[in-house]
C-alpha cells in the first residue's frame, strides 16, 4: 500500500481537481449518473492505493484553518467554527479518542496478543442540508479523517459558498494530497436517477437535513455493506436557574452568550437554542433579564446584521409574533420593527415549535426539571447556565436520558465536536479492523 | 357620540368619496386617521389584540405614517375560533379562504355593518372599472356556490359581491352525477344567443374559467360571440402556473371563446382578510389604491416601504372592518411598487404590480417542526 504525504507527488486526478479549484470548477455539474459512476471509480482506486498519514491531513487542515481567516469569507456563518475545528489542537484528542492512540501514526493499537486500527470504509457519499453553510465540508472533513475519499453532493443554495471555502483548501493542500481525495457534485435534489447512482457507489454516508429529506436519502439504493450515519432534524435549548440569571453582576455576560448562540448559523443549525427555561426564584424579574437580553441582541445585531432574509422566514416571523401575544394577555415581547430579532417571553414547561430566524422564546418554570421532563428526542443540544454544580449533574443526567445528546455551558452551544449527535463522527466512517497475529509474527 | 359610530362614520366618509380621485398626502393623513381611530376601538374590544398592539415598537397614538402601525400576519386568521371584535350573536357571517389541501383556511367574521361596507367597497371599485350600468351576469360557477350561507368560502364571497351588477344571474356550471362541476354548454349557448349585443359581466374563479369553460368550449371548437362581455376573475395562478398557463395565454384563450378584445379580461387580487378591497389591473397593467384603502410594499429585510420599482412583501390596508382587526395584514404575497401617483390611466394614489407568492421558508435540515401548527392551537386555546 502506497503512502502519500504532503511531499509525495500527487496523482493525476489530484492535480486536474486542484487544478479545476484554481480555475471555478471545483464543484462538478453533474449531468449522468456515468459521471458518478466513474469519479467513484477513481475515489475508489485512491482509496486502496494510497493511504494518506494522518500527520498529512492534519498539517493541510492546519492551513486550510489559516486560509480560512480571511475577510472575503468572514460573513460566512459558521466558519469562525470551521477554522477552530480544522485545528491540529482540536482534532488530535478527538482522533485519539474516538481511533485509540495508534491513529496519529496508523498503527496497530495492541492490547494482549490483538492489534485493532480504524481502516477506512473506502467512499464516503455526503448529503449535507442546505441550510448551514459549512455542513458540506465539516462532513467531509470526518470521512476524510478516517481515511476515507469522498463523494459530496452540494445543495444548490450553497455551490458558491462551498466552492469558496473549497478554494482555500487548494492553497493549503499544494500537492494535492487531500484534494484529489474529494468529489463535489452539484445536481438537482430532484434527479432521482443521480441520487441513485451516487448512493449505489458509495461504502459509507452522512446524510444531515431535515426529516423528509432524510427518509429520502435513506431509501436509496446503497450498497448492503454502506454504513449510514444520519444526522437528522433536532433543535436546541437552553436553561438557567435562578443563581444565574437572578445575578445582576453576571447576567450580562450570560445574556452576550446566548445572543451569540442565536446569532450562529441564523438560529437554523441542530445545535441553536429556540427556547430558554428560567427557572422562577425570589426576588428575580424575568422580564429585567429579558431587557438585558434584549440589549445583548441588539449588540449582536449591530456586529452581525443579517445580509439577506427569504420573504417566507419574515412572514413567519410576523407571524410568530402576533401569534404569541394574541395568545395570551399575560405573553409579553420585545422585538424592532424589523425582523432582525425577537423575545418572546411567557411561562411554561412546554416548548414551543421554533420559527428560528432568531426568534428567542423565553419561559418561565417553577423548577427546571418541569422543562427537562418534557424533553424528547428531538432535542440535541442542552445548553446550560447553572451556578450549583450538583443541580447541573442531576439536570445533565436526566436530560441525556430524555434524548439530548450535548449538554454544554451556554455559548458554547454550537463548538463542533465529536460526539455529534450522540455519533462519532469519525469513527462511524471507518471499520476498526482487528488484527491478531499468528504465533511466529508475533516472535517477529 | 360612542367610539363606534365615530369610526363607522369616518369610514363612511372615506367611502363616499371617488375611489381614485384623492391626492395621495390628503389620502393616506384621512386613511391614518380612521386607522388610528380603528386600532384604538379594536384595542377596546379585545385585550389580546390590544396586547399585541401594546408591544408594538411604535405607539399607534403618535405614528406619522401608515407605515408605523401595528400590522398582523395574515396567517393570524387561520385559528379556529377566528379573531372578533364582535359578540358571537353579532357575526351575521363567517368568510373563509379557499385553502389548498391540508391548509387550515383563513376565517374571518363580519357582522352587518362590515358585510355592508364589503359589498359597497366592492362595488365602488368594479363601477370605476366596468361603469355602473346593470347587466346580465354570467357566473363560471354552480347554482349553490351563489347562495348565502353562515360560513362562504372566497368563491361565493366574490360572486355575490358582483350580484349589484346584474339585471340577471346565470351560472353555467352544473353538478353532474359524480358531483364534479361540468359546463352545460346548451345553457352558456342560450344565454350567448340572448346577450349578443348587450354589455355582460362574467366572473369566476381564474382556474375554474380556465378548466371549466375556455378548456371545455376550445375543445369543442366553441366561440361564444360577446364582443362587449367584461370577464373578471381572481383567485390566484398557482393551479394555472403549475399547468403553464401564463397570462397572456390565459386572457387570448378567454377572448377567444367570448369572441372579445383581451383587454375585455380583468384579473383582480383580492383575498377575503381584506374584505371589501379588490385590486383589479388598470390598462396599464397596474393595480390602484382605492380611498378606503392602502397598500404598502416591505422590504422582507428591513419591513421597511420599498421604494419605486423594488419588490417586496405585500401589506393590505383596509378601513371597513369593523367586526375584526383585519386593518393592516401583512401577507404572503410579493408586489413591485410602480409609482405613488401619476398612472398615465388616470387613478391617482398608489399603483403596484403582483409578482407572485412568496415561497414559504423550506423545511429542511435542523429546526422546523410544524411552528405554525403549534402556535394556531395555542391562540385557539
Amino acid at each position: 500500500m502506497r503512502q502519500s504525504g504532503v511531499d509525495s507527488p500527487s496523482a493525476p486526478n489530484g492535480a486536474g481537481m486542484r487544478e479545476a479549484l484554481l480555475t471555478n470548477e471545483v464543484i462538478q455539474t453533474v449531468e449522468a449518473p456515468d459521471d458518478l459512476t466513474s469519479a467513484s471509480q477513481r475515489l475508489h482506486e485512491l482509496v486502496v492505493e494510497s493511504e494518506l498519514t494522518t500527520e498529512t491531513m492534519l498539517q493541510v487542515f492546519d492551513r486550510w484553518a489559516n486560509a480560512l481567516a480571511d475577510r472575503e469569507l468572514s460573513n460566512i456563518p459558521g466558519v469562525t467554527f470551521l477554522r477552530l475545528w480544522l485545528r491540529r489542537g482540536n482534532l488530535e484528542p478527538i482522533l485519539r479518542r474516538e481511533l485509540g492512540d495508534g491513529s496519529l501514526n496508523r498503527q496497530w493499537s495492541v492490547g494482549g496478543s490483538t492489534g485493532v486500527r480504524a481502516f477506512p470504509l473506502g467512499v464516503v457519499g455526503h448529503w449535507p442540508a442546505s441550510n448551514v453553510e459549512i455542513q458540506p465540508v465539516l462532513s467531509l472533513t470526518c470521512a476524510l479523517l478516517g481515511g476515507n475519499c469522498c463523494m459530496v453532493r452540494v445543495p444548490t443554495r450553497l455551490v458558491e459558498i462551498t466552492q469558496m471555502l473549497m478554494e482555500r483548501l487548494s492553497i493549503a493542500d499544494d500537492s494535492g494530497a487531500v484534494t484529489e481525495r474529494v468529489y463535489l457534485a452539484s445536481f438537482d435534489h430532484s434527479r432521482k436517477d443521480l441520487q441513485e447512482a451516487m448512493s449505489r457507489n458509495v461504502d459509507g454516508a452522512m446524510i444531515w437535513g431535515g426529516a423528509e429529506a432524510v427518509s429520502g436519502i435513506r431509501s436509496l439504493p446503497f450498497p448492503h455493506w454502506a454504513r449510514l450515519l444520519v444526522l437528522g432534524p433536532r433543535v436546541s435549548a437552553a436553561v438557567m436557574d435562578a443563581g444565574t440569571w437572578g445575578n445582576r453582576d453576571t447576567r450580562r455576560s450570560w445574556c452576550q452568550r446566548i445572543a451569540r448562540d442565536v446569532w450562529q448559523f441564523d438560529q437554523q443549525a441542530c445545535s441553536s437554542p429556540q427556547t430558554l427555561f428560567l427557572e422562577r426564584g425570589e426576588g428575580c424579574d424575568a422580564a429585567d433579564f429579558v431587557e438585558d437580553l434584549k440589549h445583548a441582541f441588539e449588540e449582536e445585531n449591530r456586529h452581525h446584521p443579517r445580509q439577506a432574509i427569504e420573504p417566507g422566514m419574515a412572514s413567519a416571523i410576523c407571524t410568530t409574533r402576533a401569534l404569541w401575544l394574541l395568545a395570551d394577555e399575560n405573553n409579553r415581547a420585545s422585538f424592532p420593527a424589523t425582523p432582525d430579532w425577537t423575545l418572546l417571553l411567557g411561562s411554561g414547561s412546554k416548548m414551543p415549535d421554533p420559527t428560528q430566524g432568531r426568534t428567542l422564546t423565553v419561559l418561565v418554570v417553577n423548577d427546571l426539571m418541569e422543562a427537562v421532563s418534557q424533553f424528547d428526542g428531538t432535542l440535541q443540544t442542552l445548553g446550560l447556565g447553572i451556578s450549583d454544580g450538583r443541580k447541573e449533574a442531576m439536570l445533565a443526567e436526566a436530560a441525556a436520558r430524555r434524548g439530548v445528546d450535548r449538554i454544554v455551558k451556554l455559548g458554547r452551544m454550537h463548538v463542533f465536536s465529536s460526539p455529534w449527535d450522540g455519533a462519532d463522527l469519525i469513527r462511524s466512517m471507518t471499520r476498526m479492523v482487528r488484527y491478531v497475529p499468528s504465533a511466529e509474527q508475533a516472535k517477529v | 357620540m360612542n367610539a363606534l359610530a365615530e369610526v363607522e362614520q369616518g369610514i363612511d366618509e372615506l367611502l363616499s368619496r371617488p375611489p381614485y380621485g384623492c391626492e395621495p398626502r390628503q389620502h393616506h393623513d384621512a386613511v391614518l386617521e380612521a386607522l388610528k381611530q380603528e386600532l384604538a376601538y379594536a384595542c377596546d374590544r379585545n385585550s389580546k389584540f390590544r396586547n399585541y398592539v401594546e408591544h408594538w415598537p411604535v405607539p399607534f397614538r403618535s405614528a406619522q405614517q401608515i407605515s408605523d402601525l401595528p400590522y398582523l400576519a395574515v396567517r393570524v386568521f387561520k385559528a379556529n375560533p377566528p379573531l372578533s371584535l364582535v359578540h358571537g350573536s353579532e357575526v351575521k357571517r363567517t368568510l373563509m379562504s379557499s385553502a389548498t389541501t391540508g391548509q387550515e383556511p383563513s376565517r374571518v367574521v363580519l357582522d352587518s355593518p362590515t358585510a355592508r361596507r364589503m359589498t359597497k367597497g366592492v362595488i365602488t371599485i368594479i363601477r370605476d372599472f366596468i361603469g355602473s350600468a346593470r347587466r346580465p351576469y354570467l357566473v363560471v360557477d354552480t347554482l349553490e356556490s351563489t347562495k348565502s350561507q353562515t360560513e362562504m368560502g372566497a368563491r361565493s364571497a366574490a360572486i355575490q359581491a358582483l350580484g349589484s351588477f346584474a339585471t340577471e344571474t346565470v351560472c353555467c356550471l352544473e353538478h353532474g352525477p359524480d358531483a364534479k362541476a361540468t359546463l352545460n354548454v346548451e345553457k352558456l349557448l342560450a344565454c350567448a344567443d340572448r346577450w349578443s349585443h348587450a354589455d355582460v359581466l362574467v366572473y369566476g374563479f381564474t382556474y375554474v374559467i380556465w378548466t371549466e369553460l375556455v378548456q371545455p368550449l376550445k375543445r369543442l371548437g366553441i366561440t361564444l360571440d360577446l364582443p362587449n362581455v367584461r370577464v373578471l376573475h381572481s383567485g390566484g395562478w398557482k393551479r394555472l402556473q403549475e399547468r403553464a398557463v401564463t397570462h397572456n395565454v390565459f386572457n387570448q384563450g378567454v377572448a377567444d371563446v367570448f369572441g372579445c378584445s383581451i383587454e375585455r379580461v380583468l384579473d383582480y387580487y383580492g383575498m377575503v382578510e381584506n374584505v371589501g378591497v379588490v385590486y383589479p389591473d388598470c390598462e396599464y397593467g397596474s393595480k390602484h389604491v382605492p380611498a378606503f384603502a392602502d397598500v404598502i410594499v416591505r422590504d422582507p429585510l428591513t419591513l421597511r416601504p420599498v421604494a419605486e420599482g423594488q419588490r417586496g412583501l405585500i401589506q393590505v390596508c383596509s378601513t371597513l372592518p369593523t367586526s375584526f382587526p383585519g386593518f393592516l395584514l401583512l401577507t404572503e404575497d410579493l408586489a413591485e411598487v410602480i409609482g405613488h401617483d401619476g398612472c398615465p390611466c388616470g387613478r391617482r394614489g398608489t399603483s403596484f404590480r403582483f409578482v407572485g407568492r412568496a415561497p414559504k421558508t423550506e423545511v429542511r435540515g435542523c429546526g422546523n417542526l410544524e411552528s405554525t401548527r403549534h402556535r394556531l392551537q395555542m391562540v385557539q386555546a
